[in-house]
């Protein structure tokens, strides 16, 4: 409980525009939202779940929750942020269920994790300490195609799958489904201090394996 | 925070990177910041190789619905719509 219930964004005219489209049992409006929300639904249940598979369940377990609690709903938050805190509590439920329970506290980033392994730097006993010992590559100076090909894609998705998850919900959120920060707080209620750690995080590793991939 | 007071230095600067792209450094820390990228080449490449893993998670196709998902979910929609 990080964020103050009063700085929540409430629904946005198009949002309730869109609330009204889906009382009245627009189909073709549910499937948008549907097909607009699910990387990121998918997303934020793997911070809680173990398998895509239970994932895919709590996905759908919280559509049906969204339809029962549709008519109640009164736009005081976001209509995604309502949707994906359905969802987040779902999650949290078989999470617990499957023993991967993962606390509020937990989602904060631990310890002190360098965004450069630090010996790429000069220690205290060299001239200028704390900078490069040698330089990191200029990419610009690569061919096109390599920075932007397919495999450089797959290194980067590979890269992501393997982070700790609050740090993989955040990147996925913002850089791939390009949530605002705003939402990955109110979603996964963290501050937004702890959101731009773990992005930065994330980030970080991600371009280390890009490092490892084109220097090599 | 800063090894010293009136510069940051390289490995200060790769822990602000992230947040000098997202805006959210603090104006002075900011300056200490672009002032660094003036003289440093290493740096300066070491922000575009985040600009770039940006860009290219950006690249990342977001999922597709699963046809059984969706179905599924389209079912529930037509029931939820009769109730």
């Amino acid at each position: 409980m990080t964020r103050a219930a009063a700085h929540e964004r409430r629904a946005t005219a198009e949002e309730l525009e869109l609330l009204g489209l889906l009382r009245a049992g627009d189909e073709r409006a549910f499937e948008e939202l549907v097909t607009e929300y699910y990387g990121t639904m998918i997303a934020v249940a793997l911070t809680y779940v173990r398998t895509r598979a239970v994932a895919e369940e709590v996905v759908q377990e919280a559509w049906l929750g969204v339809l029962k609690g549709l008519d109640r709903f009164e736009g005081r938050s976001s209509l995604k942020t309502w949707v994906l805190r359905i969802l987040v509590n779902i999650a949290k439920t078989r999470g617990t269920r499957e023993a991967r329970s993962v606390p509020f506290a937990s989602l904060a980033p631990e310890g002190d994790e360098p965004a450069v392994d630090p010996e790429r730097f000069r220690g205290p006993g060299d001239g200028f300490p704390g900078h490069w010992r040698s330089y990191p590559a200029n990419w610009h100076a690569l061919p096109e195609d390599v920075v932007h090909g397919q495999e450089t894609l797959r290194v980067a998705l590979r890269a992501i799958e393997r982070l700790p998850p609050a740090q993989r919900t955040v990147i996925v959120m913002r850089d791939i489904q390009g949530c605002e920060p705003e939402e990955v707080c109110e979603v996964l209620e963290v501050s937004e201090g702890n959101q731009r750690v773990l992005l930065h995080r994330a980030r970080s590793r991600v371009r280390q394996a890009l490092e490892e991939h084109l220097d090599a | 925070m800063h090894e010293s007071g009136e510069h940051v230095t390289c490995r200060e600067v790769v822990e602000l990177a992230s947040d000098y792209l997202e805006r959210a450094l603090p104006a002075d820390e900011a300056t200490l910041f672009e002032q660094h990228l003036n003289f440093c080449d290493g740096c300066l490449w070491y922000l575009e190789q985040i600009r770039a893993t940006v860009e290219t998670v950006g690249r990342i196709r977001e999922e597709d619905v699963p046809p059984e998902t969706r179905d599924k979910l389209l079912t529930a929609f037509r029931d939820w719509k009769r109730s």
